[in-house]
């Protein structure tokens, strides 16, 4: 065993570890954290499987085709994380909003004396 | 979902703590002017429009310098956004808060000084007269307003106008004229889901999508210095678009 390995494993048993005290979510969600954990472990504990893998897909080694994986995965989250920031921003202007409009100024509590208006009756 | 119900919640709350509050309706047209860090220039502009007689609503955006207190001291109605959100997102809650209070004809208007309060009832009679449901602004209908706007502005803008018409299918003579006005079943209608400059475009859109009537009314833009450095640099403009591509992606 190579000393990268059990580094390796130890960080992503960490991930899983500050994901299921940390973040508990949605069952499924739980499921895709497993399965990416678990191959994660199979593919450091077992170099030669991505290699063989990368042979049978045309790519040259199998850290290539982990990197290459690994980037299509995080623009992927990049995107999801982006489809939430817009909905949190939508829920943060909704907010806002009825905010402004609970606590409209209204002109008579003002101090009208100061500027009024020409042809205004009050 | 939850979100709405909630303001509307809030909104009967205190309508109904306050009866004796209750705003004077009898103007029905309501200009609503956004305002983000204007207070060398909201003054005149108030100033301006309280000459006549319209109903004059302000959503301010957050402003971190005096634009609040300032705005405060006039008989206007002060609405404010305690985050800034941007300029789509403030017209927005001014729009809903005078459909809420009885308008009849909604007018935006820019507080940096660049319109003129006198050019605001040829864009509302065409729908007092049920000519039209939105009345744009435009500066490029008359030779005197169009010889106002400074060459390189000029070229930015039909760059826009390209823009926007590829992007709505509605070919306008301007593009980002901050002055409109829309009677009141139109601005139910219509939701502006842009909170920055975007939102421009997406009136555009939305007219298009619903099917509105609409017209172009001549208005002139006065290119003060404050105006010109408030306003869109090219580099904004290259933003508006990446916002707009991006609409088309996320919706």
């Amino acid at each position: 065993m190579k000393p990268i390995q059990p580094i390796l494993v130890l960080f992503l048993l960490l991930i899983a570890g500050v994901y299921f005290l940390r973040l508990r979510k949605k069952s499924y969600d739980r499921l895709i954290v497993i399965f990416f954990i678990l191959s994660g472990v199979i593919l450091v504990m077992m170099p030669d499987l991505s290699a063989e893998i990368a042979r049978v897909v045309g790519v040259g080694r199998g850290v290539d085709l982990v990197l290459y994986l690994g980037l299509l995965g995080l623009s992927f989250v990049s995107l999801l994380l982006y489809a939430k920031l817009r909905d949190l921003e939508a829920a943060l202007s909704e907010l806002v909003r009825s905010i402004a409009i609970a606590d409209a100024r209204q002109p008579d509590e003002t101090n009208q004396g100061e500027h009024s208006a020409p042809n205004q009756e009050s | 979902m939850g979100l709405l119900l909630v303001s509307g919640i809030i909104s009967t709350w205190s309508l109904e703590l306050h009866p004796t509050r209750g705003l004077n309706m009898s103007r029905s047209t309501f200009i609503v002017i956004p305002t983000h860090n204007e207070e060398g220039v909201i003054r005149s502009t108030l100033e301006s429009l309280l000459t006549f007689d319209y109903t004059i609503v302000v959503v301010d955006d957050g402003s971190k310098d005096h634009t609040w207190e300032i705005v405060s001291t006039y008989p206007v109605i002060a609405l404010r956004h305690p985050v800034n959100l941007g300029q789509g997102a403030a017209l927005q809650t001014g729009m809903i808060f005078a459909l809420q209070h009885g308008a009849q004809v909604i007018v935006h208007f820019d507080a940096d000084g660049q319109h003129r309060a006198e050019d605001i009832q040829s864009l509302v009679d065409p729908i007092e007269g049920d000519l039209a449901d939105v009345v744009l602004g435009s500066r490029f209908l008359r030779k005197e307003d169009t010889r106002a706007v400074p060459p390189l502005k000029r070229f930015i803008l039909r760059g826009a106008v390209l823009v926007n018409g590829l992007l709505t299918g509605l070919w306008l003579s301007d593009a980002h004229n901050g002055m409109r006005a829309f009677s009141a079943a139109a601005a139910r209608r219509i939701r502006l889901r842009e909170n920055g400059y975007a939102h421009a475009t997406e009136i555009i859109a939305e007219i298009r999508r619903l099917r509105l009537r609409y017209v172009e009314r001549p208005t002139h833009v006065i290119y003060s210095s404050y105006a010109v450095s408030k306003g869109q640099s090219l580099w904004n403009s290259l933003n508006i678009l990446i916002d707009l591509l991006l609409r088309k992606v996320f919706r």
